[in-house]
């Protein structure tokens, strides 16, 4: 499934600038160690952090998109270097839980 | 020099605090890694001439590489974080070389050692290139690629406000007001 296909299908804002590409997983935290030490080229990490790190350790370990879930609001600057770096920055107002329900409906796993 | 066309995975990782602590009668600053499980903000005691406190915890973590080839095994005990430059200083060298490698899209990350021990034992430029390797084996670099460099290329740390990749403030939701210098 492709970042466009899963806007398409679950009703994600996107906020950043970004070019799609392939999902290959799902990473769920709130840790940029935690993403850094285990999330995988291609995941879709889904997070309620906003702040502007979480960009650079997004791109560290090639995440495909970043979700934020639960209706957070993401700043601008972080939106900016999301654009900069073309990582996709979604958003949505769907609870992680719930968010991950969906996605694991739509075939995508860990 | 080993023939190895190292492939490298990640290994004893280790999950902790890395601890600012300041002196206040000289300020004079170290960092280390602590595994404390609930490490304390403001705590202070003296050792020797210093009056050390603790001004920040960040949730981090440690590593070293393994080559799954040779299983040739290079500890990171010095390596403390990353630091994402944030264009703060535009005769910096680590800015011009972002502005650089960008056009080239490759994106840049400072890696930085332990106060005070990094200023006189420099993270070696051959562990940065490791430390590139892996983090370009991880990742689809048709589209981008990451390069590590080393943190005597700041042109003035007092001055330097990038971001260190690891969950200071985190444990707010919110994001933190304003943009305080490194050290």
């Amino acid at each position: 499934m492709t970042t466009q296909e899963l806007i398409e299908n679950i009703g994600l804002k996107p906020l950043s600038q970004f070019e799609h590409r392939e999902i290959t997983g799902v990473f769920v935290s709130d840790m940029l160690s935690d993403v850094m030490a285990n999330a995988k080229s291609g995941n879709l990490w889904l997070t309620v952090q906003t702040h502007k790190s979480i960009i650079p350790a997004a791109n560290l370990v090639d995440i495909s998109a970043i979700v934020v879930t639960n209706g957070k609001q993401v700043p601008q600057e972080t939106v900016d270097l999301a654009t900069r770096y073309k990582i996709a920055i979604l958003s949505t107002g769907l609870p992680t839980f719930d968010l991950v329900g969906k996605l694991y409906g739509l075939g995508l796993r860990s | 020099m080993s023939e190895c066309q190292h492939q490298w995975e990640l290994t004893n990782i280790q999950f902790g605090f890395v601890v600012f602590e300041k002196c206040f009668h000289c300020h004079e600053l170290r960092t280390y890694f602590s595994t404390e499980e609930i490490p304390i903000l403001g705590d202070k005691y003296r050792e020797g001439n210093h009056y050390w406190s603790r001004v920040e915890n960040a949730q981090s973590f440690r590593f070293d590489l393994l080559c799954t080839k040779c299983r040739l095994l290079e500890k990171f005990d010095d390596l403390m974080g990353f630091l994402h430059c944030t264009s703060c200083l535009p005769e910096c060298e680590v800015e011009i070389l972002q502005k650089k490698y960008e056009a080239e899209k490759t994106w840049l990350l400072v890696a930085f050692g332990f106060l005070p021990q990094v200023k006189t034992k420099p993270i070696p430029t051959y562990k940065l290139d490791m430390l590139t390797d892996y983090f370009n084996q991880r990742r689809d670099t048709s589209r981008s690629r990451i390069k590590i460099v080393p943190f005597d290329l700041i042109k003035d740390l007092s001055l330097c406000k990038g971001d260190f990749i690891h969950d200071v403030e985190m444990l707010s939701l919110e994001p933190p007001k304003g943009r305080k210098p490194v050290f």
